[in-house]
């Protein structure tokens, strides 16, 4: 058997003819009677502008929306004294000792700093409050 | 075409865009027409096939970016458009792709566009036995003789990748017709 080559025989052209000019001449008639009827499609400036007005409008809304959210959130997070206190005296397992220990140096120099109470007063409330003593013991 | 970058500007300004076009079309259509005719074969569907591609190039004119050459965006939109006009047409006749195109070739020697003998035929036939991707870089490369870097800009596809595609396609097509 003949091995077949591609490259050794002269070039097998594909048979496929093309038709005579008159062919094209009437397509192109026809064609550009058909394209006639449209319109290439284009985008107007005005809509490209209203896109443009659209995408700043909605990062001023971002931008003023979110520091107000972040905002709700950080006080939403919030607990203020009076519930804090109510919560560890009536609902919560926290006892005395808990408390002592939660506290540190810190803590305590800013109880410190802050009660400042006279002499005198200091003596009334150790008279007229006998458990005042344990307390301060404890 | 000379300056490339002013053709298309005068395609997309409204003023010059039909005599524009009318130049297109008499560049391109001979070119595309050979193009689309090798891959669907029969005359009266390239006829259709190529009306569609010139309504799809003038439609999106104004999306062409100039990253491509206009000759590889025309070829790209051609080839585009005629394997989904095959698929199609496939697909409403209930056929698979093959057997529409073994049809296409039993019907060429009847076709007034055709005057090509056995050995054609024979070829034709062998190259409908190929992957539809060898099949279009055998035709572009064999047929149409265009450049490897031509073909890699239509079809998006590395020369190395179109080198081996072509290798792969004769050596089956060599076999094909030394077993027949």
């Amino acid at each position: 058997m003949k091995e077949f080559k591609l490259n050794t025989i002269p070039k097998i052209e594909s048979g496929l003819k093309n038709p005579e000019d008159v062919y094209f001449e009437k397509f192109s008639e026809n064609l550009l009677e058909k394209i006639g009827k449209k319109e290439p499609k284009t985008i107007s400036l005005f809509r490209k502008r209203k896109a443009i007005i659209m995408m700043v409008a909605a990062v001023f809304v971002l931008a003023l929306t979110i520091p107000l959210l972040i905002n709700q959130a950080a006080h939403s997070q919030e607990i203020d004294t009076e519930t804090l206190e109510n919560y560890l005296s009536y609902q919560s397992n926290v006892n005395q000792y808990d408390l002592i220990n939660a506290l540190d140096e810190e803590d305590i120099s800013n109880i410190n700093s802050n009660i400042v109470l006279e002499d005198n007063t200091i003596e009334e409330l150790l008279i007229s409050n006998n458990n005042l003593e344990n307390y301060i013991l404890e | 075409m000379p300056d490339e970058k002013e053709f298309i500007q005068q395609l997309l300004n409204p003023k010059t865009q039909n005599e524009a076009f009318q130049q297109l079309l008499r560049t391109y259509q001979k070119p595309l027409y050979n193009h689309i005719r090798n891959i669907v074969l029969n005359h009266d569907d390239t006829d259709d096939v190529l009306q569609n591609t010139f309504i799809k190039v003038f439609e999106n004119l104004n999306k062409f970016k100039g990253e491509s050459k206009l000759f590889s965006w025309m070829y790209r939109i051609a080839t585009n458009e005629a394997l989904s006009f095959l698929n199609q047409k496939a697909r409403k006749s209930g056929i698979s792709s093959e057997t529409l195109q073994s049809k296409a070739i039993d019907n060429l020697q009847s076709d007034v566009y055709f005057d090509g003998n056995e050995i054609q035929i024979a070829l034709h036939r062998a190259i409908t036995t190929l992957p539809e991707k060898q099949q279009l870089v055998f035709k572009m490369k064999y047929f149409q003789e265009l450049k490897y870097e031509e073909i890699s800009e239509i079809l998006g596809t590395s020369v190395g990748a179109l080198k081996a595609s072509y290798h792969h396609a004769v050596k089956k097509i060599e076999s094909q017709l030394t077993t027949n």
